[in-house]
């Protein structure tokens, strides 16, 4: 209450101060400017809110734009062609600093280089130059409601007794299967949230979920990328993914216009148990229906061997990347602002509380932990031991491979097309547009 | 007259031309230049000849897809639209009561914008379909009807503006001698006044034409081209291709030529057919 | 006689169901307006009673996330001017050209007519970066842009009109001592007042809906037109807030209709004179 009321003192005291004489001392003073293309519309408003805060405190001006949804390669293209180009960008990995890295600014004598709690959340290109710096570290997995699986676990003839006791695919679908089955006792609709293939949804299957087979073809070849995948695991895939659309809250014909918006919707009415997505879906969760203290997260079975010790999905697709052809002054200022959102409290405090991030720099102490109980949900796997999967997605060819797979898997789900058709755009689409990338 | 006019030319013409140039002619040539390079902003543009055309029909399937979509699309739009627009208004120009009024209501979707129109009837079909378990994106048929529909609702008011004003030029002496002469209902629709509205349909087809041919708005709102681009129709098809796939710009402009090649074609063949009415007359 | 009556009272009854089915898909976004957003993709058709209702709060979502009254004065400053300055400066180009005809004259006219059949994707890139270029990506440099672009039609229906004028009255303004500009804005100008009505309604409908156009070539961080807002409301990653969309749906749309049943006289005279021309 306190906090509120000096922070809303503090920002009335620097509204009235910004208005009269700080003008034209800040036209002065300022030479560089910092142009953020920021890739998250979820912390949109969080983003222009910090740069003001930091434009009052030192008078250079920050601008924070945000792309639309699946919108980012093409808006960072276009403005990139612009006479103020972004001084500071984001690439998703090695895949999107192939079409950029002609615009990284070497980060290796930057604080927020040096800052990094390891350096593996540091992007570096084949020279060994450092690209982009992971600004965010993020989980995904089977988000569940404690309370509904609870209540499930009270049914009778339950297959399991706790939620602790899902530790493999099978068990997972026994529990799903049961969920359905029972879902008008429950007060359900169905057991889990709608597979969307709206754009604003399909990449939680396309991306997200297709990272599974990925991962453990990696594993199993002990490699961290490749010109041609096998598909060694795409039963697997299937299998999850039956299970997504047929223990689920709609008919599959229905999937091609469902939204994020409408899964989201469902999660947080309590009309589903389970929901793929992640961290970040924090935000859309809260302050509905379910309390946080009933947010828990699965991890993603698919059914491989060995699997009761996965464990969630934790990586990054975030990357900052400073643009390398802006100019001298504002190449610095952006450095300096960067700088400045990870030691400051202002900065601290905005990435961690107010836009829920957990961040890979040493500056974030404990008081500068998440607030979010998603990640207190990952932070338990990784105490217990269990193995998180890595984001090898950042490895896949394109933005058409993935486009290509999500259409085979949404005509294959609504009974217009084969898996086989998955199967191709998988394994031969990865060739192909891996050869296509790399052709010059 | 000329002579003291000709100095002039600064004040009339060029605010005109200086904002044409730039808003047409210099782009225009740009962009038929860079069909031919390979780049991603104006300044990068290498030459590579006719690849980006080689491109557009071989790498990419889509596009001829879009085609024939197009092309199906604009057959059924056209057809729908005159033959109705036609009907309604050979009605409304009798005497019934209230004309005016459905005259206003039939006319008032054409100003409401394809982006607003196409997701106020996303609402509505999908609400629909949603009763037999289908969605408009579920296959391009889907699509493909609800922007007949969508198209259909928004135009037939349009045309049926300029059909009324068509009629109602006719003569009625001409209409009441053919009744002397015994002309029956079908005759004198048939004989006299499809003939008489003739110039009213060459004008009526040649826009719906264009507007089905050159639609984008509407495709962008409506299905965005899903499932699989299989509801894409050739302009939103130029567009993805340009915006949504770094080192396609090319071929995006590559397709726009051709695009502009077919439209090009369409009014040349129309106003061929046009003159040679006026000829007849 | 009686028999005639009753047949056109028939008609008056399918033409009212007609009337209103037609203007059914606008009803429903309004009803969908004063629903909460988790129920209108799910219960299109159901009426907002009491879980369901959520008064104006849709309507207050919409305008804070798209900035509505922004968006909409730009949106009408760019209208305004743009038709403006199109009828201003084409009008006086088209008489130009057909009063003082040689090859550059000619060319012009030509090159106008042929810009009307080039669709919008041929030049839609090299126009977006030219703009940018001159820094024309402002709602005032977008008004020079509309003008070149929207050039074409407007020279050609004004070049239509002019060639009907009588030469005598203006060679009788001259006579009596008229500059070519005066000539121009106290005869020839009113006598085309009806084309620029057409020109202005049909180039009005054209900017005020325009999506790509805008899209491309203004700066999207400050400015942004209507349809572009509405566009937008559909990107958000994982988020579509269908109760803002109808909220601003409806906004949009009542604007149109209030403006079209107070002009709806010159807006139907205004098409069918462009129909018949163009």
């Amino acid at each position: 209450m306190k906090m509120k009321k000096i922070t809303a003192l503090s920002l009335a005291a620097v509204m009235a101060a910004s208005m009269v004489p700080a003008v034209p001392a800040m036209a002065a003073e300022a030479e560089g400017s910092v142009y953020y293309l920021n890739f998250k519309p979820e912390q949109a408003d969080q983003w222009v809110a910090l740069a003001e805060k930091y434009t009052e405190e030192t008078g250079v001006p920050v601008v924070v734009q945000t792309a639309a949804s699946g919108t980012y390669e093409s808006t960072l293209k276009s403005e990139m062609a612009k006479d103020e180009v972004p001084t500071l960008f984001q690439v998703n990995g090695p895949v999107g600093l192939a079409s950029w890295n002609d615009y990284c600014y070497d980060l290796k004598d930057s604080e927020i280089f040096k800052n990094l709690t390891s350096e593996d959340f540091a992007l570096k290109d084949e020279s060994g130059k450092v690209a982009g710096i992971a600004y965010v570290i993020e989980t995904y997995g089977i988000i569940y409601n404690k309370a509904l699986l609870n209540a499930y676990c009270e049914t009778e003839g339950a297959v399991i007794k706790s939620a602790d006791e899902i530790t493999s695919f099978d068990t997972l679908k026994a529990v799903a299967d049961d969920i359905q089955a029972k879902k008008d006792d429950l007060g359900i609709v169905g057991a889990f949230t709608s597979a969307g293939f709206d754009s604003s949804s399909d990449w939680r299957f396309k991306t997200h979920l297709a990272n599974l087979p990925i991962y453990y073809e990696y594993l199993a070849d002990g490699i961290s990328s490749t010109d041609a995948i096998k598909g060694t695991y795409l039963d697997n895939f299937k299998n999850i993914f039956d299970l997504y659309i047929t223990d689920a809250t709609c008919e599959p014909t229905l999937l091609s216009s469902k939204t994020g918006e409408d899964a989201n919707a469902e999660f947080s009415l309590g009309e589903a148990v389970f929901y793929q997505n992640g961290t970040w879906a924090y935000n859309d969760i809260k302050e509905n229906e379910v309390a946080d203290e009933d947010l828990g997260m699965l991890p993603i079975y698919i059914g491989v061997e060995g699997e009761e010790n996965q464990g969630l999905c934790t990586g990054s697709e975030n990357y900052w990347c400073v643009n390398s052809k802006a100019d001298e002054a504002d190449i610095q200022a952006t450095l300096d602002f960067l700088t400045w959102v990870i030691t400051s409290d202002e900065g601290r405090t905005s990435l961690s509380k107010d836009m829920g991030f957990v961040t890979p720099f040493k500056t974030f102490d404990e008081n500068y932990a998440s607030a979010n109980p998603l990640d207190a949900a990952s932070n338990e796997y990784i105490a217990a031991g269990k193995t998180p999967v890595a984001w090898n997605f950042t490895t896949m060819p394109s933005e058409e491979w993935k486009n290509q797979v999500g259409s085979a898997m949404l005509e294959y789900a609504q009974g217009t097309g084969e898996w086989d058709a998955v199967k191709t755009a998988f394994v031969d689409g990865w060739a192909k547009e891996y050869a296509a990338a790399h052709a010059e | 007259m000329g002579k003291s006019m000709k100095k002039y030319f600064p004040v009339f013409v060029l605010p005109t031309l200086i904002a044409f140039t730039i808003g047409f002619i210099v782009p225009f040539i740009m962009g038929v230049y860079l069909s031919f390079c390979k780049f991603t902003t104006v300044t990068d543009a290498k030459f590579v000849g006719l690849s980006n055309y080689v491109k557009a029909f071989t790498e990419d399937g889509t596009f001829l897809h879009a085609f024939w979509y197009t092309a199906a699309f604009t057959v059924m739009s056209v057809l729908l639209i005159n033959v109705l627009a036609f009907a309604v208004a050979m009605l409304l120009t009798k005497k019934i009561k209230g004309t005016n009024i459905f005259r206003t209501v039939f006319f008032m979707p054409n100003l409401i914008g394809g982006i607003i129109l196409g997701y106020v009837w996303q609402l509505l079909l999908n609400g629909i379909l949603m009763q037999f378990n289908r969605t408009l994106t579920y296959s391009s048929t889907y699509g493909f009807w609800g922007l007949v529909i969508l198209m259909c609702w928004q135009q037939i008011g349009y045309m049926m503006i300029i059909y009324i004003a068509g009629i109602q030029n006719i003569p009625g002496d001409l209409i009441e001698a053919a009744k002397i002469d015994g002309a029956n209902g079908k005759q004198l629709l048939k004989d006299v006044i499809i003939p008489m509205v003739m110039p009213s349909i060459t004008i009526c087809t040649f826009l719906t034409l264009t507007n089905s041919f050159k639609l984008f708005d509407q495709n962008l709102a409506l299905t965005n081209g899903e499932p699989s681009n299989m509801s894409e129709m050739l302009a939103l098809n130029i567009f993805n291709t340009f915006y949504g796939r770094t080192g396609w710009e090319g071929v995006g402009q590559a397709k726009a030529v051709i695009f502009f090649i077919l439209v090009a074609l369409i009014a040349i063949v129309q106003n061929r057919l046009t003159r040679s009415k006026e000829v007849q007359q | 006689m009686t028999k005639k009556l009753k047949h056109s009272g028939a008609w008056t009854v399918l033409f009212s169901i007609l009337s209103v089915a037609y203007i059914f898909p606008i009803a429903l976004v309004l009803i969908n307006s004063f629903k909460k957003k988790a129920y209108i993709s799910r219960k299109p058709f159901a009426i907002p009673t009491d879980k369901m209702y959520v008064q104006f709060q849709n309507y207050i979502n919409g305008i804070e996330k798209t900035k509505f009254f922004e968006v909409f004065g730009w949106t009408l400053f760019i209208t305004v001017f743009s038709v403006a300055a199109i009828l201003l400066c084409t009008s006086m180009c088209a008489w130009y050209i057909n009063r003082v005809i040689n090859a550059a004259t000619r060319t012009i006219y030509y090159m106008c007519l042929f810009s009307m059949v080039v669709p919008f994707q041929m030049v839609m890139f090299t126009l977006s970066k030219i703009a940018n270029m001159l820094k024309l990506n402002t709602p005032w440099g977008l008004i020079i842009i509309y003008l070149g672009y929207g050039a074409g039609l407007a020279v050609f229906m004004f070049s239509g009109f002019v060639k009907s004028i009588p030469l005598e009255i203006e060679e009788a303004a001259m006579i009596d001592g008229c500059t070519p500009i005066q000539t121009f804005f106290s005869v020839v100008l009113p006598i085309m007042k009806p084309t620029c009505v057409t020109v202005a309604i049909l180039e009005t409908m054209w900017i005020w809906n325009d999506y790509l156009l805008p899209y491309l070539v203004l700066d999207i961080k400050k400015y942004k037109t209507i349809s572009i807002a509405i566009q937008y409301l559909r990107g958000g990653y994982g988020a579509i807030d269908m109760g803002a969309m109808m909220g601003v749906l409806v906004l949009s749309i009542i604007p149109i209709v209030i403006f079209y049943l107070c002009c709806q006289k010159y807006i139907i005279e205004g098409v069918v004179a462009g129909a018949v021309k163009g």
